[in-house]
């Protein structure tokens, strides 16, 4: 399984070795590329790794972060949150009404609340709060090309891959969109051998499989088997095809799938449908939270780094699905709809996943994230709901590495700008990278060969346990 | 403010020792803070950007990357933290010197020893008071480092090389100890004072830098070959005898001519993306024809499929794509380039046409090549990168590290490009929010004004190329008494003029990367002083030949096809690793996704359903990037594959946009996967009208393999193929099997 990796992993013994491997001619297994960022991490030590995954919860369309877990008690009431606030497990601090059971693990959770860019258009927001960087212009319909950067998870298959049998970056169940495709959420420059393990079922479906693990109805193991051995009779017959870089890239990628299609391993992985009813019912029988629900059983199982997207769609309009870009347009209200669509399934999956998390030892070792690409303006608009807002917005972090129920940074009394100690989603980035023990200094190259840091940013280090 | 303390009396007190002559010395003088300071920083990597030269800096230092500002270097150094940098008085004390000395805590480690020259010229720079070079300092006017080309035999591994810098007081000094030295290879290590060593035979090119002068010198590392003798096939022309000496110098032998057979199927790849056909190659093995290699060539060259193929390549670099373009401009675009391959235009006319060309871009093709790209920069680069081989972006925000580019160079040849216009006359795009969404005809205009600043100095740089020696537009032939030639139009006559040989250059391996699977100079579009091409005679020779041959790439495809140097086998008894670039042998590659996808339908004989074309266009002939005229509907099984295998969006004007590399998501495609079982299983392919026109199991896996393959089965495959197809039940489902193993095996899915 995995034999690129390992040989990836012989390269740190024998660099001249994977030199040959990746010469002139190859398929473009990308190993030189991957072998620049590993040599480009230089002198600086890698850090303590205190998170061996990731779960990264991303909430497309843009929650309100103050009518969540920034909450304005104070501001005039044409600021305030409509919802009212409830005390929480950690002393001092209150989060909305709708989020009694997340009140309870509050506990578990590091807040920022001056995460701030100034991109204001979904796509270029969303593009970078899933890269930590800011495209070169704020485009509605920001195009998905190769000079943009990387999804955190392909980074991290760049950089430091997994090294068991199971894949590095799974992501699931929608591809967003606002329009256009949002960029960043793929391997970009770094080619598509760093691409997630997409998955477009729905976890929720009775029928939920992976389809890259099923095959054709009418080809059975056995056959498949049959199949192979006069494929490699063919293998055989060209003298020295077999040796060169290229073949022998082929050759891994094929005993790597067919091992994975013989896997029980990874088919159980990814099978939520053996897992106990009550968990199922606990984390909500939607999309998201099976997908939550999903990401466990992958962390579980080596996955390093989990996306689940909260929805295909920028949302905001409906009761019953979509993101959370609610404006109100369309005589729809904010403070009606997210109490009946998306603080629920928050409050399903959020505290649900940490505590089961916590139940089978793995919370320390897994970072879970929760963001999306803005808040939204601390002033209630004339629909009675809000509009989009980058200036200021929080994000949660919890589990692997992350001080349960710290705070940092701290908005104005609106929630309208960071007051004390400003996040950059570089930061953010950076702090990420770092829980994961991944220099944040660490250079990639882009198609011209321009290096560029994996975070523009520093870590907070003081949300670090 | 604090002001950097001058001590002149002091500065005659030093005493200068200088270490085997390694630095630049004016009598009884201070260090010169851009000719000594500047290069310490650089030499020690302190302005590298994984250090202080990062964009924002380490540690709360921040200096120029690698030391490209010296005055805001010396701001830096002198004026920030509070002076705490530099003390003059106790020199010692300075953090300049105390934290790459590591006498305090340093991230960055120790990046020289108090004893050393390095620690000297910058306690010596302090001590004097910080001076900083006036005007009349002498400043770096070259850079001289010898060898500029080495081969070295074993036993020795090593080779000394020395730098000189000229000042322009006419001074020169031997600057060794304070040049960078870089190996692009990683076996070639140099140390400090210029000792390159080898752990292995190869080439390597390693790169001096001092200051802002780079300078590139090519190494050739031989190993011992007691009894070695030199083989190669006979040499048919130039090339050959350019690679044939290279590989003698390496005294590494080329591999042999490739069989009849393996030369037939990647020639009708490379040339037609196709496979021959099982008749096709069933008659090319039967032809005792002497020179039937040589015709083949000839009629793939004339061939429609030739066409359909050059025209795919360069609709990627020309962004021919649906969203900005709509679907009459991706028609009339993409037919303006086919049918100037098939009427065989010369590549300079084609560059020229494209460069001036305006108007409706209904009515004039080449004028969607401004239409595809809406900013004068992104222009600039467009033109830059796939007409001279220049990948300018990085001069965008600051000089380019690698290269003499500045920004006024960047914003300067931007600014041929600041006067185009758009007259939208109408604009039917489905989403309003989106502004790259253009659906109507637009007309490409020149404005008689409009210029580009360079946002650092606020001011237009005027109008410069791209080219070293060329950096004045006075040397421009279109400028001389055709005053009515705008500046497009000027640029246009500046690069299809014959004397341009960077253009020549460009598109001559342009054609050798297509056909070789590498450029001579690699990546094909980054021509740099820092890159320089692996064969440096091959590649004038083809420049050359281009341009005497009027620009007609059949003509230099023709070449370089006949040579024996393409038609090396991909297989050789030499052990060694073949050095990158020399072409010794062929290096297999895998089909691009049009190949891959077509060949598939060959094998099976059947269609294959892309979004907005009728069934029977092959992927080769897609026009745009997908769904012609069906943006909005979903991919159909086609477009879904060749978007698996990396067919490029057409976003960028780079080859590098389309990704031949493979995945696991391939793997899986080809194994189990969705297009290719509903290929193998759909009921009129060719396996069932063979089943049906009763042929025999051993006949019919015959013809499977001259139709993949391009050859017969060997004993084995047959006894196995038959084996297996006589425990099936169902025939059919064996025959599934045996294609299913074919379209998987390297041989079919490489070209080699």
């Amino acid at each position: 399984m995995f034999r690129l990796r390992s040989l990836a992993e012989a390269a740190a013994v024998n660099r001249r070795d994977l030199l040959r491997i990746g010469g002139p001619g190859m398929l473009g297994l990308t190993l030189p590329k991957l072998l620049r960022a590993q040599e480009s991490q230089g002198t600086a030590a890698a850090p303590e790794a205190r998170a061996k995954s990731v779960i990264f919860l991303f909430q497309w369309g843009g929650p309100s972060h103050v009518d969540t877990f920034d909450m304005k008690l104070t501001a005039p009431q044409e600021y305030r949150s409509k919802y009212s606030p409830i005390s929480t497990s950690v002393p001092g601090m209150h989060v909305c009404e709708h989020l009694p059971e997340t009140a309870k693990m509050m506990h578990h959770f590091a807040q920022i609340r001056t995460v701030h860019h100034t991109m204001n258009n979904h796509n270029s927001a969303g593009y970078t709060a899933l890269t930590g960087v800011e495209p070169p212009i704020d485009d509605q319909r920001l195009r998905d090309s190769l000079d943009l950067l990387p999804a955190f998870g392909s980074v991290v298959d760049a950089v430091a891959p997994n090294r068991n049998e199971m894949p590095t970056f799974v992501s699931y169940p929608h591809t967003i969109a606002d329009g256009s495709t949002t960029p960043g959420q793929r391997a970009s420059f770094l080619g598509k051998i760093h691409d997630p393990l997409f998955i477009p079922n729905d976890p929720n479906a009775a029928d939920f499989e992976l389809s890259q693990l099923s095959l054709p109805s009418d080809v059975s193991l056995g056959r498949l088997s049959d199949r192979r051995e006069l494929q490699k009779l063919i293998n055989r017959q060209v003298r020295g095809l077999d040796e060169s870089a290229a073949a022998k890239g082929l050759n891994a990628y094929y005993e790597k799938a067919i091992s994975m299609l013989n896997s029980r391993k990874v088919r159980n992985a990814f099978d939520v449908s053996s897992e106990p009813t009550e968990l199922r019912e606990a984390y909500g029988r939607t999309t998201y939270g099976q997908g939550c629900l999903l990401a466990r059983r992958l962390v579980e199982s080596g996955v390093k780094f989990v996306t689940v997207y909260f929805s295909r769609n920028i949302g905001g309009r409906s009761k019953t699905d979509g993101g959370w870009d609610t404006h109100g347009f369309d005589d729809t209200r904010m403070y009606e709809i997210l109490p009946e669509w998306h603080l629920p399934i928050t409050d399903h999956t959020l505290p649900v996943l940490l505590k089961d998390l916590e139940d089978r030892g793995l919370l320390q070792d897994t970072l879970v994230m929760w963001f999306g690409e803005f808040g939204r303006t601390p002033k209630i608009n004339k629909n009675i709901s809000r509009d989009h807002w980058p200036k200021c917005y929080t994000a949660l972090l919890a589990g692997g590495g992350v001080k349960g129920g710290a705070v940092y940074g701290a908005s104005d009394k609106y929630g309208a700008v960071p007051d004390r100690d400003p996040v950059t989603t570089g930061d953010l980035t950076a702090t990420m990278y770092s829980l994961l023990g991944i220099d944040h200094t660490t250079e990639i190259r882009d198609n011209l060969s321009r290096p560029l840091p994996i975070a523009n940013g520093r870590p907070v280090t003081e949300i670090f346990a | 403010m604090f002001e950097p303390l001058r001590y002149p009396a002091l500065a005659l007190t030093i005493t200068v020792v200088v270490a085997g002559g390694c630095v630049p010395v004016w009598a009884g003088a201070p260090p010169s803070f851009h000719n000594e300071v500047m290069a310490v920083l650089s030499k020690s990597g302190c302005n590298q950007g994984t250090c202080h030269g990062n964009a924002h800096g380490k540690g709360g230092l921040k200096l120029s990357l690698r030391g490209q500002d010296p005055d805001a270097d010396y701001i830096t150094i002198t004026r920030q933290s509070a002076g705490r940098r530099v003390t003059p008085l106790i020199p010692a004390a300075s953090l300049l010197l105390q934290k790459p000395a590591m006498e305090i805590p340093h991230e960055g480690g120790r990046r020289f020893p108090t004893e050393s020259e390095e620690y000297r010229i910058l306690r010596d720079w302090v001590d004097a008071g910080l001076p900083k070079d006036d005007d009349s300092a002498p400043s770096l006017i070259g850079l001289t480092v010898t060898p500029a080309h080495r081969t070295v035999h074993a036993p020795d591994v090593s080779v000394s090389l020395n730098a000189m810098a000229a000042y322009s007081d006419g001074s020169t000094a031997d600057v060794t100890g304070l040049t960078v030295f870089d190996s692009s290879a990683t076996f070639v290590t140099v140390t400090a004072d210029g000792v390159a060593t080898a752990e292995q035979s190869g080439t390597t090119t390693v790169v001096g830098r001092y200051l802002n002068q780079q300078v590139p010198i090519r190494l050739e590392f031989v190993s011992a070959r007691p009894g070695f003798e030199f083989h190669t096939p006979p040499p048919v022309n130039f090339i050959d005898e350019a690679i044939f000496a290279q590989l003698k110098r390496l005294m590494m032998n080329p591999a042999t001519v490739c069989d009849d057979m393996t030369f037939l199927r990647r020639i009708h790849l490379d040339l037609t993306g196709l496979l021959p056909t099982a008749e096709q190659a069933r008659a090319f093995a039967a032809s005792e024809q002497p020179d039937k290699r040589k015709a083949l060539i000839d009629e793939l060259l004339a061939s429609e499929e030739f066409n359909d193929f050059q025209a795919l390549r360069w609709a990627d670099l020309l962004r021919v794509e649906q969203k900005t373009l709509d679907k009459t401009g991706v028609d009339v675009f993409y037919n303006w380039i086919r049918s100037s391959f098939a009427e065989n235009k010369p590549i300079n006319q084609f560059a020229a046409e494209l460069l001036a060309a305006r108007g409706s871009t209904y009515k004039v093709p080449p004028a969607n090549f401004y239409r595809a790209l809406r900013k004068p920069e992104e222009r600039a680069e467009a033109v830059a990168q796939v007409f001279l081989g220049i990948r300018l972006q990085c001069a965008k925000c600051h000089n380019h590290p690698f290269d003499h580019w500045t920004q006024d160079d960047y914003y300067g040849w931007s600014g041929f490009f600041a006067r185009i216009e758009y007259e939208i006359v109408e604009n039917k795009r489905r989403d309003k929010n989106d502004k790259h969404e253009f659906t109507g005809e637009q007309i490409v205009k020149m404005a008689n004004k409009g210029e580009i600043t360079n946002p650092k100095t606020g001011q237009s740089p005027g109008l410069r190329f791209p080219v070293s020696g060329e950096n004045n537009v006075a040397n421009d032939p279109g400028a001389a008494g055709v005053e009515q030639l705008d500046r497009l139009q000027r640029l246009a006559v500046w690069m299809s003029d014959a004397g341009n040989e960077r253009f020549a250059a460009t598109q001559a391996n342009r054609v050798w990367g297509q056909l070789m699977g590498r450029g001579v100079v690699e990546p094909v579009d980054d021509f740099r002083s820092t890159n320089p091409p692996s064969n440096p005679e091959l590649f004038d020779a083809l420049r050359d030949e281009l341009v005497t041959h009027d620009f007609d790439v059949r003509h230099l495809m023709r070449v370089i096809l006949n040579s024996a140097t393409y038609q090396l086998s991909s297989s050789s008894d030499e052990t060694g690793d073949q050095p990158e670039g020399s072409f010794a042998q062929v290096m297999p590659r895998r089909l691009t996704a049009e190949q891959t996808l077509d060949a598939i339908g060959q094998v099976l004989d059947v269609p294959i359903q892309f979004g907005g074309h009728e069934l029977g266009t092959r992927a080769g002939q897609l026009k745009g990037v997908r769904n012609g005229g069906h943006r909005y509907s979903p991919p159909e099984i086609g477009d879904r594959f060749l978007t698996l295998f990396g067919k490029p969006d057409r976003l960028q004007t780079c080859e590098c946009e389309r990704t031949n590399e493979t995945t696991l998501a391939q793997t899986f495609e080809m194994v189990s996967g969705e297009i290719v079982s509903t290929l193998l299983t759909q009921s009129q392919n060719r396996i069932e009208r063979w089943l049906n026109g009763g042929l025999n199991d051993a006949e019919i896996v015959d013809n499977l393999y001259w139709s993949a393959l391009s050859r017969s089965p060997s004993a084995d495959e047959t006894a196995a193929s038959v084996l297996h197809l006589e425990r099936q039940e169902d025939r059919r489902r064996g025959l599934e099997d045996v294609v299913w193993a074919l379209l998987n095996s390297n041989e079919f899915l490489l070209r080699r």
